[in-house]
């Protein structure tokens, strides 16, 4: 089993504060609370039945995939790449787990799945590109590069710096760090019942109280005392969204 | 093409005047360099997304006798929707500095060199308090002007602010100024060539 290495000074962190004053949980409440639970990839709104199985798995906590399990849609040397490059995004620190002990990688090998040839072609061709970047303008591949230079090269693709370097981005290279960035976000803080946010790990980073049908002046107090219990469940295990869950 | 040159040069050179307009003062100007550039010559890459993208090194030299802070912007006068587009922005540097190093930190969170200690960012274009060098389109010129302005007081100024807030926050305390403006063009990994100093393509970044 594939153990990733843990990283720490989050990517999201500094791209995305001017201040730098906020902290990654601040941040990571702020964009994912609102969203967590009804955070529904339009990707598998429309899923198969055939994928249900695996839906359900995740569902009850236990996420079918184990940690560093092969992707079915990558190789393993783009799964390297991808693992390294979403550890940055979210890595796991004093604060909390990362996105990949949430599993995000399970997640976007799902929604790989769903989507089809043309999202894992997009894929493949990103980190490719990416890898090829790291080693043009810093002299190693992207998974060999350290924290700071793996990082320093991300910035350089989410602007758009990376595009025009000759390496293979089809389009603009901030297109691809979107691309990633917003499955891992996905995988991350959204409902288990889609896979990835492995055991609530996700919805614990960013104190997100759970999916919850009413909530009560005490559940209110609680909230705010940071006392309140979460409900560690998926929406769809509430009866009235499971009659409309995806198929 | 190369015709265009000397209208993009008076459009940089105008753009030089109008920040020097900014202290009702007459700023002085000093000599600023570099180890590593020239005004008119080629950037090195590895200040660039074509390389590691690091900050390049300045120096600084006859700056006034009662400089006690100083701040550096880079731009390119050719970008941007007004222009310029803004690279790097930092300041807060000690009025004693005589410039600064390559490759200065990203990280808001790592000590700035000891040299330059008490110096921040400010944001750049893309909203990011760090050092992001030029990737013009490919086949294009871009040039890239630092200005260095030697303020008369010690103006202790959060970090992330904009270049119109920076030029706000000094105006007035402009005792000096001095400038440098290297070009860059784009040496992609698919082209096994040295990039020539002709002038053709759009202008971005």
């Amino acid at each position: 089993m594939t153990k990733y290495p843990r990283k720490k000074s989050p990517l999201a962190d500094r791209t995305e504060q001017t201040a730098s004053k906020i902290t990654r949980r601040d941040l990571l409440k702020a964009a994912g609370a609102a969203g967590a639970a009804a955070l529904i990839p339009t990707s598998l709104k429309g899923a198969s039945s055939a994928a249900t199985p695996i839906l359900d798995g995740a569902v009850q906590g236990s996420a079918a995939m184990p940690p560093g399990a092969p992707l079915i849609n990558l190789t393993a040397r783009e799964t390297e790449i991808l693992a390294a490059m979403v550890d940055r995004l979210i890595p796991s620190d004093e604060l909390g787990i990362g996105a990949l002990e949430a599993d995000a990688l399970g997640y976007i090998d799902r929604t790989l799945s769903e989507n089809g040839p043309d999202s894992v072609e997009s894929y493949r061709t990103g980190l490719a590109a990416l890898d090829r970047y790291s080693e043009y303008t810093r002299g190693a591949r992207f998974i060999e590069l350290s924290e700071r230079d793996q990082d320093s090269a991300l910035i350089d693709v989410q602007t758009g710096g990376a595009s025009g370097a000759g390496v293979g981005f089809v389009g603009g290279s901030g297109s691809f760090f979107n691309m990633v960035k917003s499955h891992t976000w996905q995988g991350t803080f959204g409902d288990p019942h889609y896979g990835g946010n492995r055991e609530f790990a996700g919805w614990d980073l960013i104190d997100y109280p759970g999916v919850r049908m009413r909530v009560t002046e005490e559940d209110q107090e609680q909230l705010e005392a940071e006392e309140l219990e979460p409900e560690r469940r998926s929406a769809y295990e509430l009866a009235m969204f499971r009659a409309g869950r995806p198929r | 093409m190369r015709a265009r040159r000397p209208i993009y040069l008076c459009a940089a050179l105008l753009a030089v005047g109008s920040v020097m307009e900014l202290s009702a003062q007459t700023p002085s100007t000093f000599i600023v360099e570099s180890p590593t550039m020239q005004t008119g010559e080629m950037m090195p890459r590895k200040y660039s997304p074509d390389g590691p993208n690091l900050s390049p090194p300045l120096t600084w030299r006859g700056l006034p006798a009662e400089t006690r802070q100083i701040a550096v912007i880079c731009q390119d006068h050719g970008a941007g929707n007004p222009p310029p587009w803004v690279h790097w922005i930092i300041y807060n540097i000690p009025g004693n500095a005589t410039g600064l190093p390559e490759g200065i930190p990203f990280e808001s969170t790592d000590p700035m060199p000891r040299e330059i200690t008490g110096a921040t960012h400010g944001n750049n274009g893309w909203g990011l308090s760090m050092y992001r060098g030029p990737a013009p389109p490919r086949n294009s010129v871009h040039h890239y002007h630092f200005a260095v302005f030697a303020l008369n007081t010690e103006l202790d100024l959060p970090p992330g602010l904009t270049r119109n807030e920076l030029l706000e926050a000094i105006d007035g305390h402009v005792i000096g100024e001095g400038h440098m403006m290297p070009i860059y063009e784009r040496q992609p990994a698919d082209q096994d060539t040295i990039p020539s100093n002709s002038i053709h393509g759009s202008w971005n970044d």
